[in-house]
């Protein structure tokens, strides 16, 4: 045995020779089995905050492969259901395979037509972690952060998921780089639970278009047209399309060369 | 030859710490609510504590998507446990059931360090701890999570009283039983310090006692840098 | 050969590579920052200095004095920021001597970033360069391999960019003093409450142009110590001791008053 701590439990390499990792499979493959895992084309943060009547959620249109700007124009939010928007991001046929999934998930409900009222923002988030916790589980995630906005028993609900099966909930989330750069922003608003009671929907809308320029600014996968998510118990789900607005590019006018320079 | 790329289906998505005491007559289970990634805190209110039923509560203590579907699992089995026998299911039960629940995933496993509290069948507070594979005993205390290298010497000191003499007798302390206002005093003051030196530890402190009536929780501040 | 030695490098790798646990360094998981105003620049920082995950010091300074008027903010490890800013004080001192002229903040610039490039980034400090002389107020930014960068505004450090979204959306090109200095110090505690790296207090370093440098350590301190709900001191007697006289083993020296 290899006793060294990084190798326990390993037949030793110079007795035994080279450890042949083919011998797990023994009997159905003469290699290991292996699977190419990394998204490809991907889009990046999806952000959302609760205010106190609902939930906000925005996502941009971008779709990149790698560093190209690939797809511009990709909408990355979709609604399941008549008050539960879901906000994509990572892999994009990941994302759209899950799309296709919530939209079979709906048809099954409505065909039921039993007056029983369908999938909500718990269940559809509940389904969400256990999809991608199992396929985690499989080693062949779906390779995606979620977001699921809507309502639970009439109170504003915010939920997220990713590719490993982590859950967890706050007032206000963030995917990928909006965890570094919006929540800063979203948390001046809704630090604590239940600070979204005290938050208009005018100030929760303000708070992700500035998140979302500062988005724009920083991440280098984000771009400046995105989508708008607003949930309420009154309209129901609305999705607009919409561009930053009020940028600021000018002080880059005054910078000249990287220290000493002058012209 | 294909590329190959390795899928690491463990993350470092997690709660802070969890704490439990056990008393003559109660048992409190103690946690912070920060869930934390990387520097990152996902969420400032994420409770550790869950209650699994009959009066039993369960931390999961590790990475959180395993966490998560650990309770469920335990919660599960309580669930079965009363179809199957129409009856509660006494918390050495539920240690054991627990132990199986952890080695059936021997070779996959759950990456959680739990803790089990409740009441015995005999009235007295129990703490049950666990490792990832489903080794487990019944303690007086148990700290667990990412604090559990600075709680678990303060719990040896405080409620083991390890290592000290009464300096009348000579004799070593013993062990005595603590009160409840003392227990919850040494959880809150443990909470206060992890959350001073230990970076995932902070944002709010959830304190659950448990009796032979079911349990009670209360929250504390802590810091949130 | 002048400089840090290398010697043990290879051997370091192959021990990490074996499973062997590195050292951990004291590092100033950090954010700091930096910003403009119509008369002078402002820097600050926060004060936790870390070791893995554990707090190291919850008080710690990362301002650095370089000359009277040229102060310096460091993120990364903790030993080679103190290091590098303790030497360019020094040279800046001895340049400005042999000038016989008021050290200049792109002098303590070319120094620093030439000295790191040297070291290809195994010196790793981060730092906020920023001061007043006599060409005006200057901010720069120097990363450990050697880069530099010019700013109205900039931030480093493990929470930078929870300071670079309060900077981004903030930040304006007529700031006043009073304006550059909540905007800073809001900036820092973006870091601190939404980075684990970063924590406890604000410090800030103000330099005006044609004023002395005022640093002020503890500008905000959101995060006050906890109080103890329980006393914890031990009688007298209670670590129990197996030798009964181990003062015997002592040698003890009677000094005549």
């Amino acid at each position: 045995m290899e006793h060294h701590q990084a190798n326990w439990g390993r037949p030793r390499n110079d007795v035994y020779g080279e450890y042949d990792f083919a011998i797990h499979n023994a009997g159905s493959h003469d290699e290991p089995t292996t699977r190419t895992l990394q998204p490809t084309v991907t889009g990046s943060s999806v952000i959302g905050i609760k205010f106190d009547k609902g939930v906000i959620l925005a996502a941009d249109t971008l779709a990149s492969y790698g560093s190209l700007r690939r797809f511009v124009d990709e909408q990355r939010l979709f609604q399941v259901g008549d008050q539960t928007v879901v906000g994509i991001s990572g892999d994009v046929s990941d994302m759209q395979n899950i799309q296709d999934t919530l939209d079979q998930l709906e048809i099954e409900a409505n065909y039921d037509a039993d007056g029983y009222p369908g999938p909500t923002a718990p269940s559809i988030h509940m389904y969400l972690r256990r999809l991608l916790y199992y396929q985690r589980s499989r080693m062949d995630p779906l390779w995606n952060s979620i977001l699921v906005a809507g309502f639970k028993n009439d109170e504003p609900y915010l939920a997220y998921v990713d590719l490993l099966g982590v859950t967890y909930q706050s007032g206000c989330l963030a995917t990928g780089f909006g965890n570094y750069l919006a929540i800063p922003l979203l948390r001046k608003l809704v630090d604590n639970d239940g600070d979204e009671k005290n938050v208009t929907y005018e100030q929760a809308r303000k708070a992700i278009e500035e998140a979302m320029k500062v988005l724009f600014y920083r991440d280098g996968r984000a771009t400046d047209t995105y989508h708008v998510a607003v949930i309420t118990k009154e309209a129901g789900v609305q999705i607009e399309k919409t561009k930053c607005e009020n940028m600021s590019w000018k002080f880059a006018s005054q910078i000249k060369g990287f220290g000493t320079q002058k012209e | 030859m294909p590329i190959e790329h390795s899928f690491n289906p463990y993350g470092d998505s997690s709660g802070g710490s969890t704490l439990a005491i056990a008393g003559k007559d109660f048992a409190i289970l103690a946690g912070d609510t920060r869930h934390s990634t990387g520097y990152s805190i996902d969420s400032r209110n994420e409770s550790q504590i869950h209650s699994v039923g009959d009066g039993l509560l369960v931390s999961p203590n590790g990475f959180s998507a395993d966490a998560r579907a650990f309770v469920d699992d335990v919660h599960n089995d309580i669930i079965w446990y009363h179809h199957k026998h129409n009856k509660k299911l006494a918390i050495s039960s539920c240690a054991r059931s627990i132990m199986h629940t952890l080695y059936r995933r021997r070779f996959f496993p759950y990456y959680v360090s739990p803790i089990l509290v409740g009441i015995e069948p005999d009235g007295t507070g129990a703490v049950y701890s666990f490792d990832p594979v489903g080794s487990y005993e019944r303690e007086a205390s148990r700290a667990a999570g990412h604090a559990s290298e600075l709680l678990v010497p303060f719990l040896d000191n405080q409620v083991r009283k390890a290592n000290q003499v009464d300096p009348e007798t000579g004799k070593p302390l013993a062990q005595h039983d603590l009160d409840l206002e003392t227990a919850l005093q040494l959880v809150k003051d443990a909470f206060a310090g992890a959350a001073e030196r230990r970076i995932q530890v902070g944002d709010w402190l959830e304190i659950a006692v448990v009796t032979k009536d079911g349990h009670k929780v209360e929250r504390y501040p802590l810091r949130r840098d | 050969m002048a400089g840090l030695s290398f010697d043990h490098y290879k051997r370091n790798q192959h021990l990490a590579a074996k499973g062997v646990a590195t050292q951990k360094f004291t590092s100033t998981g950090t954010t700091i920052v930096g910003c403009k105003f119509d008369k002078g620049v402002i820097i600050a920082a926060d004060t936790r200095a870390t070791a893995g995950m554990i707090v190291a010091d919850k008080n710690c300074a990362k301002l650095h004095r370089l000359a009277p008027t040229i102060w310096c903010a460091g993120a990364g490890t903790a030993a080679d920021n103190d290091k590098v800013t303790e030497l360019e004080s020094s040279n800046l001192e001895l340049h400005s001597l042999w000038t016989g002229r008021a050290p200049r903040v792109v002098t303590a610039l070319t120094h620093l970033k030439q000295h790191l490039y040297k070291y290809q980034g195994h010196i790793g400090a981060h730092l906020i360069l920023a001061g007043t002389d006599p060409t005006g107020a200057h901010l720069f930014s120097i990363h450990a391999h050697g880069s530099t960068d010019v700013g109205p505004y900039m931030s480093l450090g493990s929470g930078s960019l929870a300071a670079l979204a309060v900077l981004e959306s903030k930040w304006h090109d007529s700031l006043t003093k009073e304006e550059a200095l909540a905007l800073c110090a809001e900036a820092i505690e973006a870091g601190i409450f939404n980075d684990l790296g970063s924590g406890s207090n604000v410090d800030v370093c103000v330099m005006e142009i044609g004023e002395p440098a005022r640093l002020q350590r503890g500008f905000r301190m959101p995060n006050p110590k906890s109080v103890k709900s329980r006393n914890y001191k031990f009688v007298r007697g209670t670590t129990p001791f197996f030798d009964p006289e181990p003062q015997d083993a002592m040698v003890v020296d009677e000094v005549a008053a």
